[in-house]
């Protein structure tokens, strides 16, 4: 069975029928994240519609307030990369099986409140043992993605790359993350 | 293959020392200060001290894919991607599908081919062995007797931990000697919390990690350029303050002031040549890793410092009429007794409470629990025992994603520093067992023509045994603090290699029939050999073994041109 077979094989178990362009974009991943030369290749995956879905749930996830919002920070052009080059094959279509799935329901013609509970209702059905599923995926690189940006680090963190000494503290209402997490 | 002999008459130094790390660091600082003439070959690319460490001072939203390994760096960097599987790092680990090897049993090789090799990427924690470690083999029966005891290194140990620098609290334990130690790193409130505890009900004493970082530096560590600890955290990427201990930072830096030092780079040694009538060595062939050209370069002593595997391999590589299976084979345990510490096993929980306690600074460093079974009157049904490393921290925004909820209120939420969780891994000790080996495989080259590396090792029923007990000791302090959802794990991952702590290939003895090398680290049938990195253990002990590979190598430093002078080599 070709891959594009078992995709569609395993689309027609889940009760669903992908559009063309997601099984396109199963295969042109699949393709690029196999080449060597991924890192330097750029081109989209996901239809213009798409995109568009995932700017306005990473947006949903970490929306403009005081302080910068996911679309902000570049977050839906780098979770792209981000899919290509460091999530294996399982990963990616899990994502886009659920790109597809708010495809189908019309997600960007319902109003932001109707759009909260598609996603409340995405989340409440993601499998909660830590594999890929669409929610997890989206919602991690939508995180990774603003919280390790620029504007979203200076907005988000007391941000100390130098910090010079260590000592145990005692932390004031409102005191920031230092952001040590990924200093490695 | 073609290859271009090119013997280079006049390329002759008092010692050649093979390697550049941890070990080929020591070796060259201290024979070069002695007074002799030091050609230092390193088989990988050069990397220069600050100017080459070219992450060191990158933002996280200045990396391609923020930090994250790639699919294609995943796979060119199969042994090292269960630990420090970071882009910032990356570029320190070698490439292994450049550099293939064969695992007749799992064991993941983890390599840094460049200057400074795994001084560069290593853990820093820096403990002595006890008077019990060197006792141990022979009051059991295991493998062989070590041919030197505690004593014989503690001068050594003194003398090679005011030069490294290393922070620690003195704690007076028969079971893990006190090193000289500038101050000791701070430990947070539940760490606190835990050692109390654990002293008070379990009678076991915790202290603060003791790591190679400069929390006071001396004026010879400043001489150097050398400078305090920043708490970044930031250590893989290298240490552009040369606080932690590298043979960057260190001893190069002191090897080459006397101007007796050259180091050639891509140089990859083939074998050592024998003078079989001297039952001497002469020197040793090299083939430039890019390209090709073979050279010999030839010195009155020879140290090999090129990490466990690669040592005992080009002593393996290195035969003659005397020696038909490898330079001092006689005893055939040459690959053999191959070690390493097995880990991937503790306990963590959730912490209640401490939610305003905190921290300045990224520690690069953890608690240390001293090993406290078969200890003492404690008496297990298993030999030796194990240490753990781990401490208590803040989650950071990365909590997000396994939280529920999303949103302003979310958003808000992940700008604060999250609940604590603590961590406690197990280092246990693994026994020296002659089928746990490698061997070369001469059917199968590598692109230099060289005889691939074959892992053919795995934990025996006594790490097993102990296993069990490094699960259920963990989680028993972490219950004796009170903390929450203590979950004792063992990652099924675990195997050889992890622990990045291979050693015991070229064991030393006192019985050339049992053994490779003598008491000061020499091959016993050719004296002007010296192997002083892992390579030599006879056995593991349960700390990091650093240290000690540092306190011998200079041992034998001390050794070799004491013999050199009195004509003996």
């Amino acid at each position: 069975m070709t891959r594009r077979e078992a995709v569609t094989h395993v689309a027609w178990i889940l009760g669903g029928v992908f559009s063309a362009p997601t099984i396109q974009a199963m295969n042109r991943w699949q393709e690029m994240s196999l080449s060597p030369n991924a890192v330097h290749q750029t081109g989209a995956f996901l239809t213009e519609t798409q995109h568009e879905i995932m700017a306005r749930v990473a947006d949903l996830i970490i929306p403009r307030t005081d302080t910068p919002g996911a679309v902000d920070a570049g977050v839906p052009d780098f979770m792209e990369v981000m899919l290509r080059d460091c999530y294996k094959k399982p990963a990616q279509d899990a994502f886009l099986m659920g790109v597809d799935g708010l495809e189908k329901k019309g997600f960007l013609k319902l109003s932001p409140g109707e759009q909260t509970a598609t996603l409340r209702q995405i989340e409440a059905d993601a499998p909660k043992d830590g594999s890929p599923s669409f929610w997890l995926i989206t919602k991690e690189l939508t995180l990774l993605v603003y919280y390790t940006s620029e504007a979203g680090i200076k907005a988000s963190f007391d941000y100390q790359p130098i910090p010079g000494r260590f000592e145990a503290i005692k932390i004031k209402p409102g005191q920031k993350d230092f952001m040590y997490g990924n200093q490695a | 293959m073609n290859l271009n002999i090119k013997a280079d008459q006049g390329q002759t130094y008092d010692a050649i020392v093979v390697g550049s790390g941890m070990t080929g660091g020591w070796a060259a600082k201290e024979l070069t200060e002695k007074g002799l003439k030091v050609l230092m070959l390193e088989r990988g690319y050069e990397i220069k001290h600050v100017e080459d460490y070219k992450t060191a001072f990158k933002d996280p939203w200045e990396f391609e894919h923020r930090g994250k390994i790639s699919n294609v760096a995943a796979e060119e960097h199969y042994a090292t991607m269960y630990f420090s599987a970071k882009e910032g790092s990356q570029y320190m680990f070698t490439n292994d599908k450049e550099h293939p090897y064969v695992q007749k049993r799992p064991f993941n090789w983890i390599r840094a081919y460049h200057t400074g090799g795994k001084s560069l990427v290593w853990g820093k924690h820096t403990y002595r062995w006890n008077q019990e470690d060197f006792l141990a083999n022979a009051k059991q029966g295991i493998g062989i007797d070590w041919p030197i005891r505690y004593e014989d290194l503690v001068p050594w140990y003194s003398y090679v931990e005011k030069f490294v620098g290393i922070s620690g609290q003195a704690e007076k334990l028969a079971v893990l000697p006190d090193s000289h130690f500038q101050p000791g790193m701070a430990m947070t409130a539940p760490e606190i919390h835990l050692k109390n505890s654990v002293a008070q009900k379990l009678n076991r004493p915790i202290t603060i990690g003791r790591v190679a970082h400069l929390t006071n530096p001396q004026p010879w560590h400043t001489a150097l350029g050398r400078a305090s600890c920043q708490f970044r955290n930031r250590c893989t990427r290298g240490c552009p303050f040369g606080a932690y201990f590298s043979s960057l930072a260190a001893t190069l830096p002191a090897a080459r002031q006397t101007n007796r030092l050259t180091v050639v780079h891509n140089a990859i040694v083939q074998e050592i040549i024998l003078d079989d009538k001297a039952q001497k060595a002469k020197g040793v062939r090299v083939i430039d890793q890019n390209t090709m050209e073979v050279r010999e370069f030839y010195a009155k002593v020879i140290f090999l410092n090129a990490g466990t595997i690669g040592s005992t391999s080009i002593l393996m590589n290195s035969k003659s009429a005397r020696f038909p299976n490898g330079l001092g084979n006689d005893s055939d345990q040459l690959g053999r007794n191959l070690m390493d510490h097995h880990l991937a096993i503790g306990a963590r929980a959730d912490i209640d409470g401490f939610e305003n306690d905190y921290y300045f600074g990224a520690r690069p460093g953890s608690l240390y629990i001293p090993r406290f079974r078969n200890w003492g009157n404690d008496k297990r049904d298993y030999l030796r025992g194990f240490g753990y490393q781990g401490g208590a921290s803040r989650a950071d925004w990365s909590r997000g994603a396994a939280e529920t909820g999303f949103g302003a209120d979310f958003k808000k939420k992940m700008t604060q520093p999250g609940p604590w969780k603590i961590n406690l891994s197990g280092f246990g000790e693994v026994l020296p067992d002659p089928n746990n080996r490698f061997y070369l495989d001469n059917n199968q080259l590598d692109k230099w023509g060289q005889p691939q590396v074959v892992f053919d090792a795995d934990f025996g029923e006594n790490e097993r045994a102990m296993r069990k007990d490094i699960m259920n000791d963990g989680a028993e302090m972490l219950e004796a603090a009170g903390f929450k959802n203590v979950v004792a794990y063992d990652n099924p991952v675990a195997h050889m290699g992890l622990g990045i702590h291979e050693m015991g290939t070229a064991r030393m003895g006192k019985d050339p029939k049992t053994s490779v090398l003598n008491k000061f680290n020499q091959v016993h049938a050719c004296k002007n050999v010296f192997v002083t990195d892992g390579s030599g253990m006879t056995s593991a002990s349960n700390v990091n073994p650093s240290l000690t590979y540092m306190a011998l190598t200079a041992r034998a430093a001390d050794h070799a041109v004491a013999q050199l002078k009195a004509r003996n080599l």
